[in-house]
């Protein structure tokens, strides 16, 4: 008969069964809260392979276009800004789905991600990102750790899943 | 439409299958049956407490289901369509977004089709490196099912549990492709990055975890008497019925068929891994929990293994790295990322047709892209498991209490926007 055949017909295996129910969540009762990070005092520290915001080394840029053609969300789109003699691309955070097709298809690895994605601005206009000293060129930070916010390491473990260490 | 005619019209005809006519929107009660018992209509959703938007239209003798109509089509975001005006690339991103809890396994069978149509074959090493992030992709997809039934019946231990514990699946995948959800990591020709160090021992610590913690779940969730009580013989699919409606993934094999995209199609490194397909008899709820826990084993087990045989070798097919220069050659082997070749943006597969299925952890989807030899494909067909397996809504709640409703949509793992598409 199957466990849960048992169950049904055999009261008191039923009430073992509670039992053992109950004891689990109590096993975890006294658990330290495992996962929850407290977010802006302590900081995910996202690592040098996460897709977060995208930074462009102008120097490096050739103008190429690769990176505004293969964006599938038209948030990468080349402009030709005053006093320039070349189009630069500049980038809509309105529209970036951040999947990195762009900086993959830089030839000249002009665009990188950076490991931060915590930011917000105050206005629409501020998401576009022109190739602009300061803008598109700039390097980010999380606002959280500006502010003082300690940075965690995860760690992943046997015991606990994932472990947040002050680094 | 005025209530008079069409009520007197339904008195007479009884509540069997099919029999009652659309009511108009405006009323309930709808009409007394033979003996003058009144029937309700009750409308759950489309705004939905737990998964995505969709409606279900229940009628009500008593507490007894006559009749549950789901209502889809909520979140519809026309993406076949959307595919044709995109090129063959720029579709992934696209495609994930349909069930984004499970965006490898969904992506796949489009990219295989892709690559089937363009000639091209991925290396050995891709791979390894797919089938590793889709069983990751499978164990994440399987939790966020287990927690939303958790909380449809109220169990809200089992609900954070499984959240909490998929953040480990999904730090995972995130540490291998630097997304959490929508990794577009699967792409024509191979996959976006190599195996990061160290991702080994984390894995194996997060398989560790993860058996323990299914033991936790046997006992406060599954095993509960809470939960067999309210599973075990509730919904029962037959095994013929199941066949018969074209039911696909967990909710197929718990009626005793053993069928798996993965086996049938043989795609990826699964040829060359051991491990099984769980198949239960029962059909009930109970069983279709019960072989997503067995999956979930199953998944790690695959992981374990892909991680213990992994080739060495390119992740990238030799075809497209040719294209780039060698500097950037050299920065792909020394980074484990990819560059692309700029004639990725305008893939231009040769007029044809292909197809491609796969498993995901809701079912097998299928893929038919029609190609005209331009750089966006004519038509792209897409067959999502959710699509295939909302027949069940109506199928299994005919005649089971009210309160089961919530029951059988957990345990169907119904994901609305992925058969909405
Ligand atoms: S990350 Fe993707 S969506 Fe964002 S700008 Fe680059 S290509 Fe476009
Ligand atoms: S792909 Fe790179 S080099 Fe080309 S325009 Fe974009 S940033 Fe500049």
């Amino acid at each position: 008969m199957s466990i849960a055949d048992r169950i049904r017909r055999n009261p008191l295996y039923s009430l073992k069964m509670h039992a053992a129910a109950i004891a689990t969540g109590l096993r975890y009762l006294f658990a330290k809260p495992r996962m929850t990070v407290r977010y802006p005092e302590y900081v995910i520290d996202l690592g040098r392979n996460y897709r977060g915001m995208i930074r462009l080394h102008k120097d490096k840029c050739i103008s190429c276009s690769l990176c505004a053609q293969v964006c599938p969300a038209s948030a990468m789109k080349m402009y030709k800004l005053p006093g320039e003699k070349k189009m630069y691309p500049g980038i809509n955070y309105q529209r970036c789905i951040f999947c990195g097709f762009c900086v993959d298809i830089c030839p000249v690895n002009a665009l990188e991600h950076t490991p931060v994605h915590d930011i917000a601005e105050e206005d629409m206009e501020g998401m576009i990102y022109l190739p602009l000293p300061g803008r598109f060129d700039r390097e980010w930070k999380s606002p959280a750790e500006e502010e003082g916010g300690r940075k965690v390491k995860v760690e992943f473990d046997e015991e606990e899943g994932l472990k947040h260490e002050p680094e | 439409m005025t209530s008079q005619g069409s009520r007197s019209s339904e008195t007479d005809m009884g509540y069997g299958p099919g029999t009652i006519k659309e009511p108009g929107f405006r009323y309930r009660p709808m009409g007394r049956d033979a003996e003058g018992m009144e029937l309700y209509e009750i409308f759950i959703g489309p705004q939905h407490p737990a998964s995505g938007h969709m409606r279900i239209v229940v009628r009500l003798d008593g507490d007894i289901i006559v009749n549950a109509d789901p209502d889809i089509g909520y979140v519809h975001r026309t993406m076949e369509k959307l595919s044709e005006t995109r090129e063959y690339l720029k579709s992934i991103p696209l495609f994930e977004r349909a069930t984004i809890i499970d965006s490898a396994n969904i992506t796949w069978p489009y990219v295989r089709a892709v690559e089937q149509m363009l000639g091209v074959e991925a290396p050995l090493r891709a791979k390894y490196l797919r089938t590793l992030l889709a069983e990751i992709n499978r164990i994440s997809s399987h939790l966020y099912g287990f927690g939303l039934t958790g909380i449809f019946i109220n169990h809200s231990t089992m609900y954070m549990w499984s959240f909490g514990d998929r953040e480990i699946w999904v730090q995972l995948a995130e540490e291998l492709t630097g997304a959490r959800l929508t990794h577009t990591y699967i792409i024509p020709g191979g996959v976006r990055r190599d195996l990061p160090q160290g991702f080994k021992e984390k894995a194996l610590k997060a398989i560790r975890y993860m058996e323990r913690r299914l033991e936790d779940y046997m006992k406060i969730f599954v095993y509960n008497p809470v939960t067999v009580a309210r599973f075990r013989e509730v919904g029962v699919l037959t095994k013929n019925d199941a066949s018969r409606l074209g039911i696909v993934g967990p909710n197929l094999r718990a009626s005793g068929v053993h069928y798996d995209a993965r086996i049938a199609e043989k795609y990826g490194a699964y040829p060359e891994l051991d491990f099984e397909i769980p198949v239960m008899e029962e059909g009930d709820s109970l069983a279709r929990l019960l072989v997503r826990i067995e999956e979930i084993k199953q998944s790690m087990r695959i992981i374990k293994q892909v991680l213990d045989k992994m080739p060495q070798g390119p992740f990238f097919a030799d075809k497209y790295m040719r294209l780039i220069p060698p500097a950037l050659r050299k920065h792909v082997a020394e980074t484990g990322r990819i560059k692309l070749p700029g004639a990725f943006i305008r893939l231009k597969p040769p007029a044809g047709e292909a197809v491609a299925r796969g498993e995901m952890g809701h079912g097998e989807v299928f893929y038919h892209i029609v190609s005209t030899g331009d750089t966006k494909p004519y038509r792209v067909r897409i067959i999502t498991p959710a699509f295939r397996n909302v027949v069940l809504f109506r199928h299994l709640t005919r005649g089971a209490r009210f309160m089961d409703l919530p029951v059988i949509y957990g345990s169907i793992d119904y994901f609305p926007p992925e058969g909405d598409r």
